[in-house]
């Protein structure tokens, strides 16, 4: 019982990771939440959807489900953010128009595609390998695999490339960073698309293994959001373990609670976190009001 | 002739919402997405008495109001720590954990099933068992929420609040207890969005999780944001151009589901050109900019 519940946790540990990766990267380049991430997650499923009904095989229609999503974000960043950065807006105005984009993209699926659940599994539901007492699929030990691979690969990218160097430049301080002669525009640009591509990817695995509906992406995005938070935002190794903290929380808690409470257990953890360390379990401290 | 008697109490219901939550985010500043929790505590504090206690309109209203000041001091508490985006995502929590109490809590809710049979309102021994009454009573209360709201946020309180709005540390400095003025205006603002969900219930006599979730709350917030936070009449605009524009789309000829679908698309989309070209809103003050 308990390995079969750590190996779920474990799976959809990983898929939050990978929502919350791509989330806290965008939010730390550049300081707003952008909500609108849970329906570029939907968008990923549903473009991998659309190919196949087009008669593609998976193998053509994932990679190009995820360039579609890639650049999809792409577009959000340069059609609604960027014009807003150059008025200055504040991060309040960008979070509003994110939650806006949010309902638009979402509403669109479901207008498209209609609100039932979709599936792209093909072949019959199979029982799964034993592992130490859990049963696991064989597209459940990819999810593990592709999530960790992931992760590490963006780990190498943000320390070696010179991309993901001035990615944390930008972080760090935009100002500084333009006076260096970082293109921030282009690095913003990139981290929204590499975001959107890590999205897609979460989304698509996941509806390889159970289905997708056009909400799928709220709920992924409100795990991405605790699981940013919790590991402290900007940090990947951060992202990781929020991604499992969240993961763990909803299946091992059933253990103990109702399943109805999982989600319950989960906002708790956010408000523990905002409340008494906002700055998650590796993350910087969260500005104040100041002067 | 019911259904415009039916759009004009929703716009009630919603003005009532609208201007309580301009308190909290468009005067205080404290942008908030979990006033659709306040409108389902008064919501099910008016089912639950009144199907198991058989208790009036009035007590009914009484009881919800001390509910939501109890869940104002909750949710106004991570404001004293947090600002800004962090506490929007604070309140964003609040209102999960609210809405899965609603959806989960079975033996007190019914959960998803929601709770039929609700009966209508009665106020004095009269009672509001037509469209026509209740819009009188839905309209009292609105004008009642409006006038409050309005008395306040013209007072010398209201100025303190707007202050805090403004530059947090600088009223702390004129001494002003900035943390004890957060947790009354959510207080105050929760109580007011109670009396909304009071209304409807007894209007729609059924309740169920779904009228309180998250969407809920982020449509009320757009009602105030694309009206003018910090003002009054901007986000009364709001309530009611978002209420009836998309009751237009039925008149087009779609069915119901596309219609759905349209008008979150319809307020999403107007969220974001506000935000875009005027990001203080129809007539608003707060332009959010800090």
């Amino acid at each position: 019982m308990f390995s079969q519940l750590f190996v779920n946790g474990l799976i959809a540990g990983s898929i939050y990771a990978l929502v919350a990766l791509g989330f806290g990267l965008i939010y730390s380049t550049t300081r707003f939440f952008h909500f609108a991430h849970g329906a570029v997650y939907a968008a990923g499923a549903y473009l991998t959807y659309a190919c196949w009904l087009l008669g593609l095989s998976l193998y053509i229609a994932i990679p190009l489900a995820v360039i579609g999503t890639a650049i999809l974000g792409g577009l959000i960043e340069i059609g609604v953010y960027r014009p807003l950065r150059k008025k200055n807006a504040s991060s309040l105005i960008l979070l509003l128009a994110s939650l806006g984009l949010f309902i638009v993209i979402q509403n669109l699926i479901s207008l498209i595609f209609g609100d039932n659940t979709k599936t792209i599994r093909s072949g019959a539901v199979t029982e799964g390998l034993p592992i130490f007492g859990a049963r696991i699929t064989p597209i459940q030990i990819t999810i593990i695999v592709v999530s960790g691979l992931l992760l590490l690969l963006c780990w190498v990218f943000m320390k070696k490339t010179k991309m993901g160097k001035a990615m944390r430049a930008v972080a760090n301080d935009p100002e500084l960073a333009r006076v260096v002669g970082i293109e921030s525009d282009q690095v913003i640009l990139f981290t929204f698309t590499l975001g959107s591509t890590l999205a897609a990817i979460g989304a698509i695995l996941i509806s390889l293994d159970t289905d997708m509906t056009p909400m799928m992406g709220f709920y992924a995005l409100l795990m991405g959001v605790v699981a940013v938070i919790a590991g402290g935002i900007g940090s990947i190794p951060g992202a990781a373990l929020g991604g499992l903290l969240v993961g763990m929380a909803q299946h091992l808690g059933v253990w103990k609670i109702p399943t109805q409470w999982q989600d319950t257990i989960v906002f708790l953890i956010l408000i523990f976190f905002l409340l008494f360390r906002p700055q998650g379990f590796l993350g910087r401290v969260v500005k104040k009001a100041a002067v | 002739m019911d259904y415009i008697l039916h759009i004009l109490i929703l716009i009630n219901i919603y003005i009532i919402l609208v201007v309580s939550l301009d308190l909290i985010a468009g005067y205080t500043g404290m942008l908030s997405i979990a006033h659709a929790a306040f409108y389902g505590i008064g919501a099910y504090a008016t089912a639950l008495l009144s199907l198991h206690f058989q208790t009036n309109f009035l007590f009914n209203m009484l009881f919800g109001i001390v509910g939501a000041a109890v869940l104002g001091v909750i949710i106004a508490f991570p404001s004293l720590r947090i600002h800004d985006d962090y506490f929007v995502i604070a309140t964003f929590g609040f209102q999960m954990i609210v809405y899965s109490i609603f959806n989960n809590w079975i033996d007190l809710t019914r959960g998803p099933l929601g709770i039929p049979g609700i009966p209508v309102a009665s106020l004095f021994g009269f009672n509001i068992d037509n469209h026509w009454k209740f819009l009188v009573l839905s309209a009292i209360f609105a004008f009642l929420a409006y006038l409050l709201v309005h008395k306040l946020v013209n007072s010398p309180y209201g100025r303190v609040l707007k202050a805090i709005r403004e530059d947090e540390v600088f009223a702390e400095s004129l001494g002003k207890n900035v943390n004890s003025y957060k947790i009354q205006v959510f207080v105050i603002g929760g109580a007011i969005a109670s009396v909304a969900g009071n209304l409807y219930a007894h209007y729609i006599t059924f309740i169920d999780p779904t009228s309180f979730t998250i969407l809920e709350s982020i449509l009320v917030i757009s009602m105030v944001i694309i009206g003018g936070a910090g003002s009054l009449r901007g986000p009364i605009i709001g309530a009611v151009v978002l209420v009836i524009l998309p009751e237009a789309l039925r008149f087009v000829g779609l069915p119901s589901s596309v219609a759905a679908n349209l008008r979150q698309i319809f307020y999403g989309s107007l969220m974001v050109l506000t935000m875009l070209y005027r990001p203080q809103g129809l007539i608003g003050e707060f332009n959010l900019q800090k």
